[in-house]
């Protein structure tokens, strides 16, 4: 399995900067992420990624850790051996252990235990819970870190966005909170929830995992089906956006400028019917002949793994984070081509703020 | 256009550390880091990437900025947001500088002045200053750019019928005291002629389209879009003044109305605020001059402010055109059906010129008094206030907001 990165690099965080060039703080195009761990360990499970940094998690093989690159010089960080799982923001890394969870805060030279607390036995039901979830609760970017949550919720999954929540129950339901100026609550309004609601729209249609970008937030039905709901700002729900139909028509008409005389504007008289907050749940196609297995959220754009292996991204695109080999924004779902092309089955899908994170297998390995 | 780089970095400190870059803790380190290593290279002429990094900058502070509730964005976000567009600007004015890069940094410091705060000595207002001299203003304006009805764009306008029984008292340059007496104690609305006759606005400044452009023309503005706030397809653009003028103003095929409201334009272009004084009767107030909240109100006739209140007095000053006006006490808001959602409860869901009387019966049973504001005219609204205002032509208010 190979990851690759790409999107934003402004701090070396999918490939390391080179001192005396001139850095390319965008990547485009997919890069293979080969070179990026120089620590003994081949084998990454995972990886996260903050603003400025990234996290590659290690806990495939017999020794497990982290190492962190982009801000500084890229670290095996130390204190991270036997960890299990990790989260990663801006200002804290956490780790989880068997028995605890410890956050780090992020200095620019170097890190200190913020926060440690102890799982209780009690409570550990022996499936380990996914970061951000611990057992009772989850654990937050902030002090107090630790927030604890109902037990009735029965969470087996959390995704936080910038500002609100997305928590997957054991049957299927999905509830959010926080602040819900942008419609990311998916509640049909634009009001905050201090206590996790769950999301009316999806009831009856059990849920099998949810994502949490900036403003917006998505979910994959049992069945395959992708929603998406929250801001549209630029095309991240996957629905028509004014700003983008804007900014194309005028380029468009700064082309045609050039070219002496326009002919008539080329978007008159398509639909109007104009997106910019999405405050439901949408059915998002994004690929007609198949169904959606994986989905993850930047701060403003979003990506889908499809059951044939195919990658589609859609949404804010001008550091690179969709892929396409463009500065393009996109409101609509494309395939990566770069993978489909390549030959390869793309099996894991990971966005950070700007840019994304995939691993992929050769399709020539996949048994037929 | 040589001298444009040597000009511009004469508004920044002559080395790196004379303008050290200290933020609250609040700034991620990461972000400190981008800022200095975009400020180096600006210093050491690396343009492109130094617009590249100002990029990410403005990009990443812009999020802030929409974090939470715009009260809430803490300042240094919107310090580290003005630091983007300064190093933006000024990198965009290196090497060859063409006219449309001097009004890409112009558009630059303005975006920096609107939603950013105060840096370094209020240097965006210092760059614009150099900035706006480098534009070529064109040599051929046309000759009678003035409002001349037949360039204007063109609007049915119905023209009010003010009812005889209820007219707004019209008072000269009443003396202080006795407009304190008889009208701010009193909450009574009144037009208070020849108070602004003096404004340069009205003289050797006088406001025409002409020298709107000329002072204020490659200036970037919010404009309203859609008729009044209230309507489901009203929207925000930013927009240059002489676009605004050019699309809305003297009107090119656009269907929407478009209207510079509510606007601290005058904090943003301080020769504009050359031209016009705070009238004296603000003092009665309690607050010093830096709490008048100024804004201007540009547009064309047909523009509709809904039925609406405010917390503070506001002294309305007609400076270009005609505006009719209703207003109800706020004894009638009973009467008046203010939206129930927090944002707009200050707003009437009435629409007053052709209510509808089925859905708001009360609406008729409210007593008002109505007016038509020429230009000189100052209208004293007392605070909270009911006020429904409609250009009836191309028209340039100033409003005082004051406690």
């Amino acid at each position: 399995m190979n990851w690759f990165g790409f999107g934003f690099n402004g701090f070396g965080q999918i490939t390391p900067q080179r001192k005396d060039e001139e850095q390319d703080i965008r990547l485009l195009s997919p890069v293979a992420l080969d070179s990026l761990c120089t620590c003994a360990e081949t084998e990454t499970h995972k990886i996260v990624a903050s603003w400025s940094r990234s996290v590659v998690i290690h806990t495939a093989g017999e020794r497990r850790c982290v190492c962190l690159h982009g801000g500084e010089s890229s670290v095996m960080v130390s204190e991270s051996e036997g960890c299990e799982d990790a989260l990663l923001t801006e200002s804290c890394l956490t780790l989880s252990f068997t028995h605890t969870v410890q956050c780090w805060s992020l200095h620019r030279n170097g890190r200190a235990l913020a926060w440690s607390g102890e799982l209780s036995t009690a409570e550990n039901t022996g499936t380990a819970l996914p970061l951000p979830l611990v057992p009772g609760g989850y654990i937050a970017s902030k002090p107090p870190f630790f927030q604890p949550l109902s037990r009735h919720l029965q969470a087996v999954s959390l995704a936080l966005g910038t500002e609100h929540a997305v928590l997957l129950t054991a049957s299927g339901t999905v509830y959010t909170w926080g602040h819900g100026s942008h419609g990311q609550l998916g509640h049909g309004t634009l009001v905050s929830e201090d206590e996790p609601r769950a999301v009316e729209a999806l009831w009856g249609v059990p849920m099998k995992s949810v994502a949490a970008g900036g403003w917006h937030s998505a979910c994959i039905s049992a069945g395959g089906d992708l929603y998406v709901w929250g801001w549209n700002e630029s095309g991240q729900i996957g629905l028509p956006s004014k700003g983008l139909r804007e900014e194309r028509q005028r380029e468009q008409e700064m082309i045609e400028k050039d070219k002496l005389k326009g002919g008539k504007k080329e978007d008159e008289g398509t639909s109007d019917v104009f997106i910019s907050i999405q405050a439901f749940p949408a059915l998002v196609d994004v690929s007609e002949a198949a169904e959606i297995n994986k989905v993850s959220c930047g701060s403003r754009h979003t990506a889908a793994i499809t059951s044939t292996g195919d990658l589609y991204t859609w949404g804010w695109g001008l550091y690179g984070q969709l892929g396409h080999g463009s500065r393009c924004s996109s409101d609509e779902p494309k395939i990566v081509e770069f993978f489909s092309d390549g030959r390869m089955s793309v099996e894991d899908v990971i966005c950070g703020l700007w840019n994304t994170f995939v691993s992929a297998v050769s399709r020539d390995q996949v048994a037929p | 256009m040589a001298h444009v780089w040597r000009d511009v970095m004469a508004v920044l400190p002559s080395s790196e550390t004379e303008s050290p870059l200290v933020f609250g803790e609040v700034v991620e380190p990461s972000v400190l880091a981008m800022l200095e290593l975009c400020r180096k290279e600006l210093y050491s002429s690396l343009n492109s990437s130094c617009i590249e990094k100002a990029q990410v900058i403005l990009d990443y502070s812009w999020e802030k900025l929409n974090t939470g509730t715009w009260r809430d964005v803490d300042k240094e976000w919107r310090r580290v947001y003005s630091y983007g567009c300064l190093f933006k600007a000024v990198g965009t004015c290196h090497g060859e500088t063409s006219q449309d890069k001097v009004q890409d940094a112009i558009k630059t410091c303005d975006l920096g002045l609107l939603m950013g705060a105060s840096i370094m000595d209020n240097a965006l207002q210092r760059l614009i200053v150099v900035l706006k001299n480098k534009v070529m203003v064109p040599s051929e304006v046309e000759d009678s750019e003035q409002p001349c009805p037949k360039k204007l764009r063109k609007e049915f306008i119905l023209r009010p019928i003010i009812n005889p029984a209820l007219p707004v008292q019209r008072v000269r340059c009443p003396a202080l005291e006795s407009f304190r007496s008889e009208f701010l104690e009193s909450e009574m609305p009144v037009i208070l002629e020849g108070i602004i006759d003096h404004w340069p606005a009205f003289r050797e400044h006088t406001w025409s389209i002409e020298y709107l452009r000329a002072v204020a023309g490659c200036r970037t503005v919010p404009v309203e879009l859609g008729s009044r706030y209230t309507d489901e397809e009203w929207s925000q653009k930013l927009l240059t003044v002489n676009q605004f003028i050019d699309h809305y103003i003297m009107g090119q095929g656009e269907a929407t109305t478009g209207y510079l409201a509510q606007h601290q334009l005058f904090d943003q272009v301080p020769e504009l605020k050359e031209d016009i004084r705070i009238p004296d009767y603000c003092c009665l107030g309690e607050g010093d001059d830096d709490d008048i909240t100024i804004n201007a109100w540009f547009g064309p006739g047909g523009t509709i402010s809904p039925l609406h209140q405010d917390p503070e007095q506001n002294f309305l000053a007609q400076v270009v055109g005609r505006k009719y006006i209703r207003l109800y006490r706020p004894e009638e808001s009973e009467n008046l059906y203010p939206h129930q959602f927090e944002l707009l409860h200050n707003t009437s869901r009435v629409d007053v010129e052709n209510p509808d009387v089925v859905q708001f019966p009360d609406f008729l049973n409210a007593s008002y008094q109505e007016c038509v504001l020429e230009p000189g005219d100052v209208l004293f609204i007392p605070k909270q206030h009911w006020h429904y205002v409609r250009s009836l032509e191309l028209s340039f208010s100033v409003s005082f907001w004051w406690s």
